[in-house]
């Protein structure tokens, strides 16, 4: 009788495949993945008050931004009062950041917005009272925080 | 001194697949946990107006959607509804997550008039946290 060794087995994981798993799982995200598409401008709205609860602003602190049926803005502050055509929104900004530096952190935007005004157009004027950010004197990074949207109804 | 003969182990030409298994349940779980479902896929015309300062959110589990098409039409939950259902639709979902960010996806065609009635009822509704969706402009 012919005597045969016997063959030894092999003990460990094999990693040849992982390579190719992993390049597929990646290819698989690459076609599938969808990027988040929300985005917009953020608001936090007011509660519904009453009479009793309404809270007076002294007006040197008010800006008003009145947006009319052909998208024109009336820029109403102290100091302030004018007229501007859709091409001149940007102008916003410089007179928000100007009353900013004045006023500080009591600064109030009221945003009015006729019922017939374009939704785009108060989007433009809310873009650009976002958009205004200043540096204080003593370091502080000041933006208009306080946008008050005026419902159609106290027209 | 006499050398000792060691022979070299025959390495196996075959593909492994013992962990293959293991990957597709990883797979499968991953797809289970994140798969949001979408019944239906929304057919509205509308273009968004665009703004500088656009932000990104990004926790799209907290958001519920409004869209407002060219001819000033409400949707939500694919339905067309009139502007004076919406606090009674919105309510609820306020009462399960007071987290919820109500995204308004409406044209920019659109008379403010509608958008400022969507506000109203979602004060109603206790939905104060809204965002104007917008596209990015550079």
């Amino acid at each position: 009788m012919q005597l045969r060794e016997k063959k030894k087995r092999v003990y460990g994981i094999p990693t040849g495949s992982m390579g190719d798993v992993a390049f597929l799982i990646l290819l698989f995200f690459l076609v599938s993945t969808v990027f988040t598409k929300d985005k917009g401008l953020k608001m936090l709205l007011p509660e519904k008050t009453t009479d009793q609860e309404k809270v007076t602003v002294v007006p040197e602190n008010i800006i008003t931004l009145a947006i009319n049926p052909a998208g024109e803005v009336k820029v109403k502050a102290a100091g302030h009062d004018e007229y501007l055509t859709r091409q001149e929104y940007d102008r916003i900004r410089g007179i928000v950041e100007e009353k900013l530096l004045e006023r500080d952190t009591l600064l109030v935007i009221s945003l009015r917005a006729s019922k017939e005004a374009p939704y785009s157009s108060m989007v433009h004027v809310l873009d650009q009272v976002k958009l205004a950010k200043v540096t204080t004197a003593d370091g502080r990074e000041l933006s208009a925080r306080k946008i008050s949207l005026i419902p159609t109804s106290e027209e | 001194m006499r050398k000792s003969i060691v022979r070299l182990a025959a390495k196996s030409d075959e593909i492994p697949t013992a962990s293959t298994a293991d990957i597709a349940f990883l797979l499968i779980l991953f797809f289970m946990v994140t798969t949001v479902f979408r019944p239906t896929v929304l057919r509205i015309l509308y273009q968004l107006p665009d703004a500088e300062s656009t932000e990104r959110i990004l926790i799209r589990r907290n958001v519920s959607y409004i869209w407002v098409d060219k001819d000033s039409r409400i949707y939500i939950d694919d339905h067309i509804v009139s502007v004076d259902v919406l606090a009674g639709k919105v309510a609820p979902k306020i009462w399960d997550n007071p987290e919820l960010i109500t995204m308004l996806n409406v044209d920019q065609d659109v008379n403010y008039g509608v958008v400022d009635g969507i506000l109203d009822q979602l004060k109603e509704a206790k939905a104060f946290k809204i965002t104007f969706a917008t596209e990015f402009r550079r």
